[in-house]
């Protein structure tokens, strides 16, 4: 049997189906007159597996799983990990800090644009931004460890 | 009709407000950018500048919110005409025969019929808006808890009915979105679900950072910088008035495209991204010389664009009337009236009019200003769609994490949309729209609440769903809409839907 894009994304879902299942067990449902904190959830968890089985049964005329094309997603990769490290930066670093080296590594790495025009267009909109939220708006931005 | 009169001369002494004409003027102008630039919607756009009205009162929060939503409707159509790129879905049936204008020359006469035809439906939708939302608000007065949760329900059948990925996939993702809404302490019983001790949970998931992270961060993932063109056909603004047969060919199906437009929008469902390919469909049908189409027919450009446009408004109908999200773009908006302490709903007219008449007046302002905006600075659009798209996502990626992080101060919610990113790439590769998703997660505490009230005031006795009329009517039709998509599941019929998805999986490869 060739694989489809629906047997996975169906499989998938009817596995996290079942694990928040399995997670909800403390919820109490309550009855209908007196609902509980557990019942919507039971019931949503329920269509969804309802769902993932109708997704399952009708994965025959889906495109096989090799027909997704992901000739994007090295580029996609490298743009989140270089965003979650620019996330797990930006209290103890602060926002200049953090966010110029995310627009510069963006730039600069992943784009490969040129070392100076990456490096001025990082701190340029860095600062601008600084100014506009952090000064006009007063958002209270990140400051970083050492304020 | 002399009350609604008075009441909309109360919205324009808050809508010519100096302070509401520029956030009015703010929003317009953002949602022109957001409408120009591929690769950022308006719902991104919102979301992004959500955390910014917070500082504001609700009136101008939701009327610079809203000028987002309908100037995109606008600037979608410059990217279309230029380059062949839609800058919104909506703009998807304008590139066909815009872009067609284009290259024979017509580029500035195609701009201003979009333009023109825009301003035209966008004012028409209000003023339907002005006289249909009030008669609505007030019948709804008549709801009750079990007629909100069939409302809802119909709701999300009827999104799930008009989605072009089908009813299962749709159905299924506002079900994960309705369970990501019950994270967070329940607030009937004080029971903590689903925070794993992580207290930021506590509080539930926020919609921006899920809407930013599926809709803003998910499409910088799935665009490719390499893969975006810059190529702009630069029109000719000293042909900026069409001809005389030109308006003659665009005045009526701007028209049609204004009433098909608002009634679509009122519909649940990607409202304004159907409008414009029904009215499309039906401009070329009843046309003369069908075969135009494709190679530069004004209508083609007219009445798409009007329909999107009304769309755009109409979709505000059930959302100010019956606080009913019919899309992800009117769940925000109405997210931020919440957030603003402003529930949208029956109880809008009477208990915040002028939130709600300041709303509707700034929208008659706001058109015009689109008109003034759109044409004269079409150059400035054209210089900025110039921007190299390699510079462009950092930027909306550090646009995304300052909004998120400022509307908690939490590092956890910008993990979320981060996640969430990730997530909206996934759904977009495995073709789940997430619109649903966010959906879900916005009316999942409104659904609870007035289900759980509905069985616990029948003391457990769910045929109140069926014995009260308004409930048992509404759910009829639900049953209907379900019916309809088995059958057209079952016959396995080529619809209007499959069209739908073909012309949103052109656009996805117009920009790729």
């Amino acid at each position: 049997m060739q694989v489809r894009r629906d047997h996975v994304a169906g499989a998938v879902i009817l596995l996290a189906g079942v694990l928040v299942l399995a997670a909800s067990t403390d919820l109490p449902f309550g009855t209908l007159a007196s609902p509980g904190a557990g019942m919507l959830p039971t019931v949503v968890i329920a269509l969804m597996l309802a769902f993932a089985v109708l997704l399952l049964l009708g994965a025959g005329a889906s495109p096989p799983i090799g027909a997704i094309v992901w000739t994007d997603a090295a580029h996609a990769w490298r743009v989140v990990g270089v965003t979650a490290v620019a996330v797990a930066l930006y209290i103890p670093l602060g926002f200049i800090a953090s966010i110029a080296l995310l627009l510069f590594v963006l730039t600069f790495v992943v784009e490969r644009k040129p070392f100076m025009q990456a490096l001025a267009f990082s701190g340029g909109a860095t600062l601008l931004a600084y100014l506009v939220f952090g000064t006009l708006l007063n958002a209270p931005l990140p400051r970083g460890f050492w304020h | 009709m002399e009350a609604t009169l008075d009441s909309l001369a109360l919205g324009f002494s808050v809508a010519f407000r100096p302070d509401v004409l520029f956030y009015a003027f703010l929003g317009c102008l953002v949602g022109t950018l957001v409408g120009v630039l591929p690769g950022i919607g308006p719902l991104a756009g919102i979301s992004i500048l959500l955390p910014v009205t917070f500082g504001l009162d609700a009136t101008k929060a939701i009327i610079m919110l809203a000028g987002i939503y309908y100037g995109s409707q606008y600037g979608g159509s410059t990217t279309s005409i230029l380059m062949r790129i839609p800058g919104e879905a909506s703009s998807v049936m304008t590139c066909v025969d815009g872009y067609a204008m284009a290259k024979r020359g017509r580029a500035g006469a195609a701009l201003t019929i979009a333009a023109v035809g825009s301003f035209v439906a966008g004012t028409m939708g209000v003023i339907l808006l002005t006289v249909v939302a009030p008669p609505i608000a007030k019948f709804a007065l008549a709801f009750g808890p079990p007629e909100y949760t069939a409302l809802l329900v119909l709701g999300l059948v009827f999104l799930a009915y008009m989605s072009s990925t089908g009813l299962p996939r749709t159905l299924l993702m506002a079900a994960l979105g309705l369970l990501l809404g019950c994270i967070g302490i329940d607030v009937m019983t004080g029971h903590f679900r689903y925070s794993f001790d992580i207290k930021e949970l506590g509080d539930g998931i926020g919609i921006v950072p899920v809407a930013v992270g599926l809709f803003g961060l998910g499409e910088i993932l799935s665009t490719p910088s390499k893969t975006v063109t810059e190529k702009v056909m630069p029109p000719r603004l000293a042909e900026l008035l069409p001809n005389r047969t030109e308006w003659r060919q665009s005045v009526l199906p701007i028209a049609r495209g204004s009433v098909l437009g608002f009634l679509v929008g009122i519909v649940p469902g990607s409202a304004h991204i159907i409008a414009s390919f029904l009215s499309y469909a039906v401009e070329k049908r009843i046309s003369k010389t069908p075969e135009e189409f494709g190679k530069g027919a004004v209508a083609g450009v007219a009445g798409p664009e009007s329909a999107n446009n009304a769309a755009s408004t109409g979709a505000f109908v059930p959302m100010l009337a019956l606080g009913l999200p019919t899309g992800p773009v009117t769940a925000v908006l109405m997210a931020a009236l919440l957030i603003h302490g402003v529930p949208p709903g029956p109880m809008l007219v009477t208990e915040h009019p002028q939130v709600f008449w300041g709303f509707i007046a700034s929208m008659y302002v706001g058109n015009l200003m689109l008109l003034a905006l759109n044409l004269p600075l079409v150059g400035v659009f054209v210089t900025v769609l110039r921007i190299p798209y390699a510079y462009l996502y950092p930027l909306i990626i550090m646009f995304c994490i300052i909004g998120v992080y400022e509307v908690n101060h939490s590092i956890v919610d910008v993990w979320i949309m981060l996640l969430m990113g990730v997530v909206g790439y996934l759904l977009r590769k495995f073709d789940f729209d997430p619109a649903p998703l966010v959906l879900g997660l916005v009316i999942a505490p409104i659904f609870e609440l007035s289900l759980r009230q509905s069985l616990i005031m029948s003391n457990g006795n769910w045929q109140i769903f069926v014995e009260r009329p308004i409930a048992q009517a509404l759910l009829i039709v639900c049953a209907l809409l379900l019916s309809l998509s088995a059958l057209s599941l079952l016959l396995k019929r080529r619809d209007w839907r499959a069209k739908l998805a073909q012309a949103e999986a052109g656009d996805g490869t117009d920009r790729g």
